[in-house]
């Protein structure tokens, strides 16, 4: 640069102008490949600890209630287990073995005569939301009997009072002439385990 | 006395004319500076906030690990009581869908008039489930549901007998609508015939005569039982 720009304004302005672009595009530049890149990493830190910090509180939170969860699982594990008590267990993979061998005793004490059980198909139960893996049915066993109806009478309700989950699902009784020798089609209904969809999925994904 | 002045001139003599008392060629620079000089500073600020969120975020890593295993536990026991509340819920289903007759049949043998003569008793089975999904048609490719979505089974009770005038039929209907079968039995009149209880199929002069050569009238009656309800 010559000592006479220095005296000459258009020659300093267009100094001053060069200078003023130069450091202006430092400034670009810092702010395109410093300033941007950080905000978008600082906004995604951001995010990222907003979501830690509620997976963890979430996480507080559920040790907090650790104690409560046990509690509320160990009652529903004893209600479930009264149930589970009355379920029907296949006996030599026979529902009806099973069911016979619950029913004879009763029968026998009221002196009820059973000729036959048979083993009806299975009825669905609505399904509880949200749907459990192990899933309930019912089961209904057919009875054919003969005997008095007082002694038919007193065979259900020997059932009733210590079967508490055995339902009557359906009855027929024609009478005889003979009426100590009437004849009666029974049939009961116990709930049963059904179809367990977890094993049912893990089999699936097996194939 | 008067100090002598001393005057540096700075100005040119063009710019002595100029409106501005600041001149853009020193201005636009100094502006360059200070902004290149922002840039860096807000840089400097966002690397700041940036180390110190990724610490702070390291910080609840670090604690998340030492819970893990702990908080694993708890949520196996939460699924668990989740899966164990469901099958509650069904098990609940079928113990209000529950129902029981023998005190209804018990009650039934006392209620019956002497002259009239029960020839059945039936509480039919019920119709098949209808496990097909909404809308589909029967078919070898549609998979059954899992379970119906209805939750009610009707039930019903008929009463099938003969009697020797129509006397001791209306003697058993009036005690069957008492309080011991209230529970049991629905009564239901003055509604639409396919939903009242009971329900007269027929009652009608028997074709053949009894041992003594009587003619009697045949009923078939039947009535609504308290439906099944297979509800939580």
């Amino acid at each position: 640069m010559k000592a006479q720009n220095f005296q000459d304004p258009s020659a300093q302005m267009k100094r001053a102008m060069l200078q003023a672009l130069a450091i202006g595009a430092v400034a670009v530049v810092l702010y395109m490949f410093c300033v941007e890149p950080s905000q978008t990493s600082l906004q995604k830190a951001k995010t990222d600890l907003s979501g830690l910090q509620d997976k963890q509180a979430q996480m507080v939170r559920d040790l907090k209630g650790a104690g409560q969860v046990k509690e509320r699982l160990e009652a529903i594990k004893v209600q479930r287990q009264d149930y589970l008590n009355g379920l029907l267990h296949p006996m030599l993979e026979s529902y009806a073995m099973r069911a016979k061998s619950l029913l004879d005793p009763l029968a026998e004490d009221v002196g009820l005569s059973v000729s036959d059980y048979t083993e009806l198909p299975v009825r669905r139960l609505p399904l509880p939301k949200p749907q459990a893996p192990q899933l309930y049915a019912r089961k209904p066993i057919r009875m054919t009997c003969t005997g008095s109806y007082a002694t038919i009478i007193s065979f259900l309700l020997r059932v009733e009072q210590k079967l508490p989950l055995v339902s009557l699902e359906a009855f027929s009784l024609k009478t005889q002439k003979d009426p100590d020798n009437q004849s009666a089609m029974i049939v009961l209904e116990w709930p049963i385990k059904g179809e367990n969809t977890a094993a049912a999925a893990k089999g699936g994904v097996k194939k | 006395m008067k100090a002598p002045n001393l005057h540096l001139n700075l100005l040119h003599a063009s710019e002595r004319q100029s409106s501005s008392p600041v001149r853009l060629r020193v201005m636009l620079p100094i502006f360059a500076v200070l902004a290149c000089v922002g840039c860096l500073v807000w840089w400097g600020v966002l690397a700041c906030q940036l180390i110190l969120v990724k610490s702070q975020a390291a910080s609840i890593q670090k604690d998340l690990a030492a819970k893990n295993a702990e908080h694993g536990d708890i949520l196996q026991q939460m699924g668990e009581a989740r899966n164990a509340q469901a099958e509650l819920d069904q098990l609940t289903m079928y113990a209000h869908g529950r129902r029981t007759y023998g005190t209804l049949f018990k009650n039934l043998a006392e209620a019956v008039p002497e002259e009239l003569q029960l020839l059945s008793l039936e509480i039919p089975e019920p119709p098949v489930q209808n496990l097909l999904p909404p809308g589909a048609k029967p078919g070898p490719k549609v998979k059954p549901l899992l379970g119906p979505t209805g939750t009610v089974e009707n039930v019903s009770l008929r009463i099938v007998g003969r009697a020797p005038k129509n006397k001791p039929v209306e003697v058993l209907m009036q005690a069957l609508e008492g309080d011991v079968f209230t529970n049991a039995l629905v009564i239901a009149k003055g509604v639409p015939s396919a939903q009242a209880s009971p329900r007269i199929h027929s009652f009608q002069q028997d074709a053949s005569p009894n041992n003594d050569g009587v003619r009697l009238l045949a009923f078939d009656i039947e009535y609504r039982c308290a439906e099944r309800r297979f509800e939580k």
